[in-house]
């Protein structure tokens, strides 16, 4: 009862094929009424599994982690550093650095790891939003009044890309408004800066996060995220053709 | 602090909930998801000085599923705690939408359960962590041809599971 091209339908759907296989495909699919009904439940199965089914980390296991971290760098712990930085000397060495990085514009290597490196932060200390709320009416005036900067904001959620808050952030350096996003399970982080003539990254992925950069006006975007290539480049056009 | 550790700590530790979530799934107890995470960490760690490049998030979920795989049948084997007091991503202050999205939920952790090792850990990788089935090759450790089968029969099984529980 198996249709012998379902495997090759399923590579499709998973967002594996590309160029002539992916049309042979579509084509294949667009005429296979077997196909289809599978599709269309396999499509039902995932929603249910990526609305329902994700395990968090629970803090006792980052505490003990932390701990164990501790011992194995047999170091003093994390924060040490930055005490000794703000007690002594180590604050004017710090300050100049943050002041090169003013003064100079970033590389395109440096945006992609400070973006990257941004989000990943704000995923590990768990504090990705600042301000919660769906409504683009209450997170766009607030970026604008912490950040200083007010990029277009829009609610995706009848593309499954629902907007769940927003943050300030930095980004080379520079202040960054950052607009929230969940796609399923996936947080996607929208990071706006004003341009400041820095030459952009190309598209890539980064610790296995997918980074795209764009300009429009005089701010520059970037959008972060561990998704799926498909959704990604979803989530991309819709930010880069939203006009407000 | 030390250069390492800061590098771990900005690679690795933000894919900590994946690599929870993977160990989870697989070995069905929370405790046990536990130690096979700590362990599966401190491996890495011990390990990142010689990690060049590629996906973090494959490289750790790679170690995840081999912590597992050595954890040994008996302690997999043992029996798993209920939904009630876990870590879910959800919370819903709607008790009528609390409540069957808990049915839901229930059900479909049993239909994951009951899936055999093979096509639990392919259908995991693929529709919680967005893998693709080259990466899905590499952390399991199967030719890529077979994760696709294995993909296909494991979504087989959970509709026709879901069918007969409706």
């Amino acid at each position: 009862m198996s249709c012998k091209e379902s495997l090759q339908t399923q590579s499709y759907l998973d967002g594996e094929l590309a160029g002539a296989d992916a049309m042979a495909a579509e084509r294949h699919l667009e005429s296979c009424a077997e196909c289809q009904a599978v599709a269309a439940d396999t499509a039902d199965l995932s929603d249910g599994l990526r609305k329902l089914t994700r395990y968090r980390a629970p803090d006792t296991l980052r505490h003990r982690l932390t701990k164990h971290l501790d011992r194995e760098t047999r170091h003093s712990p994390v924060h040490s550093f930055w005490l000794g930085a703000a007690s002594g000397g180590g604050l004017s060495a710090l300050a100049a650095g943050f002041a090169l990085f003013v003064l100079l514009p970033p590389s395109a290597a440096t945006l992609a790891q400070s973006v990257v490196d941004a989000h990943a932060a704000a995923l590990t200390g768990g504090k990705t939003i600042m301000v919660a709320s769906n409504n683009h009416h209450t997170v766009k005036p607030w970026l604008a009044a912490h950040a200083g900067i007010s990029p277009p904001v829009t609610d995706f959620a009848q593309n499954g890309f629902v907007l769940t808050g927003g943050r300030t952030d930095e980004v080379a350096g520079h202040p960054a408004a950052v607009a929230v996003y969940a796609h399923g399970n996936h947080e996607m982080d929208l990071f706006a800066w004003p341009d400041h003539g820095a030459p952009l990254p190309q598209a890539g992925i980064s610790r296995g996060f997918r980074t795209t950069f764009w300009k429009s006006g005089d701010l520059d975007f970037a959008a972060v995220s561990d998704v799926d290539a498909a959704a990604f480049q979803e989530f991309v056009s819709l930010a880069q053709n939203h006009r407000e | 602090m030390d250069d390492r550790r800061r590098r771990f700590e900005a690679q690795a530790l933000p894919h900590l909930d994946a690599a929870y979530n993977l160990a989870r799934w697989l070995s069905r107890s929370p405790t046990d998801a536990d130690d096979i995470v700590q362990d599966a960490m401190l491996r890495a760690f011990r390990a990142f000085d010689g990690f060049r490049g590629g996906d973090v998030k494959a490289w750790l979920l790679t170690i995840v599923r081999n912590c597992w795989a050595s954890a040994g049948a008996a302690s997999r084997r043992r029996g798993h705690t209920s939904l009630e007091d876990e870590t879910l991503v959800a919370g819903e202050a709607d008790p009528e939408q609390t409540a069957m999205r808990a049915g839901t939920r229930r059900r479909l952790d049993q239909m994951i359960a009951a899936l055999p090792e093979e096509f639990r850990e392919v259908l995991i990788l693929r529709e919680m962590e967005d893998m693709s089935y080259r990466e899905i090759a590499d952390i399991t450790g199967t030719p890529i041809g077979t994760v696709m089968s294995r993909l296909a029969r494991a979504r087989a099984m959970l509709r026709e599971t879901a069918k007969a529980c409706l």
